[in-house]
Formats: C-alpha cells, structure tokens, sequence
C-alpha cells in the first residue's frame, strides 16, 4: 500500500487507463486518499477537455487550391497496361477473333524461326552478306567524311586499315569531343564567377 | 467495364495505391480524409486561420507530389502529421526571428532613420476572420494549449485529439519514447496550472 501521496507520473499512469503491474496500488491508494483523489478528478477534467476539442475545418476552397498544385502522373508501365487494355475489344465475339488471330501470328512466327534454325548454314550466310554490304557502305560514307575532314590522306590510311582505322578515328573523335565538352564547361564556370 | 472502387470505405494503404497509379479522385480523397485533422493540428499550432491554410497546403503539397515515395508499412497519417508539424514549428521559428521593435531600430540615431524603421499598429478593430478565431481559440482550455510550449503542443495535441499512442506519436515526430512521455506529462502539468489560473 502506499504511504505516500501520487507522483504526477503515477497520475499520468491512471490518465492513459494503463493495466499493467503496480497500476492496482495506484487505485487502492487513490480510493484511500482524499487529496489524490482530487488531483486525479482535476487531472481528468483536463484530459476530458483536451479529449473533446474538436477539429476545425479550413476553407471550402481548401481541396482545390491543394490539387491545383500537385501534379498527378501516370506511371508509364500503368499507362502501357491502361493502354494495351483500351486496345482489347468488348465485345466477347470480336475477343475471340482477336485472340484467335494472335494465336495464329505466334504460330507462324515460331514455324519461321523453327525454319530458321535448321536452315542455319543459309542464315549465316545470308547474314555475312547483308553485314558485308552494310560494311562498304559504311566505309564509303566514313571515308567521304575523313576526307573533307581530315583530308585524302586520313581518307587513305582509314581504306587501309579498315576496322582498326574506323577504331582509331573513332576514337579520335570522342576524346576531342570530350576535351571540347570540358574546355567548355570550364570556360562557362569561369564566367559565371567572374559575373558573380 | 466496372465501375471505380468507392474510394471513401478503402484503407488509407489502397487509396495511396490509386493515387500513385495516377487516379486524381485518389488524391481527392486523400485530400478529404485528412484536411480538417491536419488544419487543425497547424491552426492550434500556429493560432493564424489564414496562415494555417497556407501552411497546411505546402503539407498536403510536399505530401501528395512525393506519394510515390511512401511506404505501405507505415502509416499516411503519420507521414502527414509528421510534415505538418514541422512546417508549423518552421513557421514559428521565422515568426520569431522576424519580431521587430515598433518604436524603431535600437540602432537608429536620427528621427528619419526612427521613422525609417519603426511602423504603425494597424487598427485595432477585429476583423471578421479575427473574431472566428477568438472564439474558435478564445475557450479556456484552447487559450491554455496556446501558451504551451510548441514542442509540448503537438504532443499533447496528437494524443488527444488525434488519440495517437505514445509509440506512434514518437515515431511521426522522431522523438525517443521517453521525451514523447516527459513532453506530454510536463504539458498535463501546465495545462492544469493554466487552467486553475484562469479560473480565478
């Protein structure tokens, strides 16, 4: 039993309804002491007043002042959903038709690439052919571009090495791209704090 | 096609879910769900209606352009309580650091430089909005929350009117557990001697 009178943290214990051990002693004592008693009563006013403050309203113009100024995305792989979902018929006849007809688009995309696979040799061969074209056409593009850039010779050394001479022009060019871009960077910074 | 989702009877947790799929009527109700708790949490706060608008808007604002961002595990509502109150107690510090002498510079030696400096009272007359707001706050009780300090304020404000446990009061606030308990009773305490004040 207590023998003493409450600490303002055991009336607090007594506020929040706690339950837990060495709250009972807390009630005896309160039942027995006339002053604790009142110090509770008095405390539980206070709460009881904060416990009924009621919550204030703002404007009715609140909600659209707040959404005229957040910005509402659609992320874009709901959007590739929402859109490919607008792109499904309604009716339950035309969804068979259109399920039906990629059913049939898959089939023979997968014969195709079936055809492909045990036709490799002609794949192969046919693929050198296009990337040999693609190759001289390139070439012949690259080399017109060295020669009014660089001059004949460039263009010469370029048809001589091939590859290698693409490899080093190419190079070439992205570290003088990059030394421009940083030169220039700089230049703008430093005339920025010359302007500050 | 079937119709929307009745947003008003969905958890907080699917409405955000909405909201971050882009639906507008998500961030509508979001808007609805939560602007009197959080306008009045500001307007106690800072004790302004018009400026409690504004301060409540930059919360729902911050809140709402960064909803992609939340996470399901914690509560929308403490997040929201959370920017709220800082932005409230932001205000209060400019508020205080912006306090200027009436009758002028400490530092002005002339009377130009005095009258430079120095600004007239407006009229004194209550203005509608200010007449709203003395009765609005003019009880005893909202009068005493008033003069607590602001860090006391918004926990005893949370955990009464917005009946939030000291857990997570502490957590919407980032405060140790222990400083949530000693704001709150030390705020009972206050409130009690106010209180008996007031009455005399």
């Amino acid at each position: 039993m207590h023998h003493r009178h409450l600490l303002p943290s055991e009336i607090d214990l007594l506020l929040d309804g706690e339950v837990g051990f060495g709250v009972a002693p807390l009630r005896d004592h309160v039942d027995a002491c006339p002053d604790c008693r009142a110090r509770v009563h008095e405390a539980r006013e206070v709460v009881a007043m904060l416990d009924d403050l009621p919550r204030f309203a703002p404007s009715p113009a609140f909600a659209g002042r707040v959404m005229a100024q957040v910005q509402v995305v659609e992320p874009w792989h709901v959007a590739l959903v929402e859109g490919a979902r607008r792109l499904v018929p309604r009716h339950p006849t035309l969804r068979v038709v259109m399920a039906a007809s990629a059913v049939v688009l898959a089939a023979a995309m997968s014969s195709a690439l079936v055809w492909l696979a045990f036709r490799t040799d002609l794949a192969m061969y046919l693929a050198a052919q296009a990337a040999a074209q693609a190759r001289a056409a390139g070439m012949e593009v690259l080399g017109a571009f060295v020669a009014d850039v660089f001059g004949a010779g460039a263009s010469e050394l370029l048809r001589a090495d091939g590859l290698a001479g693409i490899g080093l022009v190419a190079i070439g060019f992205a570290c003088a791209a990059a030394a421009a871009a940083v030169g220039l960077r700089r230049f703008a910074a430093a005339a920025r704090r010359t302007r500050e | 096609m079937a119709p929307p989702p009745d947003l008003t009877n969905l958890p907080d947790a699917d409405v955000v879910a909405l909201a971050q799929r882009g639906r507008e009527d998500a961030f509508r109700e979001l808007v609805r769900r939560y602007e009197r708790p959080v306008f009045s949490l500001i307007y106690r706060m800072v004790r302004d209606s018009a400026t409690a608008e504004d301060l409540a808007q930059d919360a729902f604002i911050k809140v709402l352009n960064h909803i992609d961002k939340y996470r399901p595990e914690f509560k929308l509502s403490s997040w929201l309580f959370k920017i709220a109150n800082n932005v409230a107690i932001d205000h209060l510090r400019r508020r205080q650091l912006d306090t200027v002498s009436v009758s002028g510079s400490p530092h002005a030696r002339t009377a130009d430089e005095v009258e430079a400096t120095s600004f007239e009272i407006a009229d004194t007359a209550e203005s509608a909005l200010e007449e709203i707001e003395a009765r609005e706050l003019g009880t005893q009780i909202e009068r005493a929350i008033g003069k607590l300090r602001p860090e006391y304020r918004s926990c005893i404000l949370l955990r009464h009117v917005e009946g939030r446990s000291y857990e997570e009061i502490a957590a919407t606030l980032d405060l140790p557990l222990g400083t949530v308990k000693t704001y709150i009773h030390r705020a009972r305490i206050q409130l009690r001697d106010l209180l008996g004040h007031l009455r005399e």
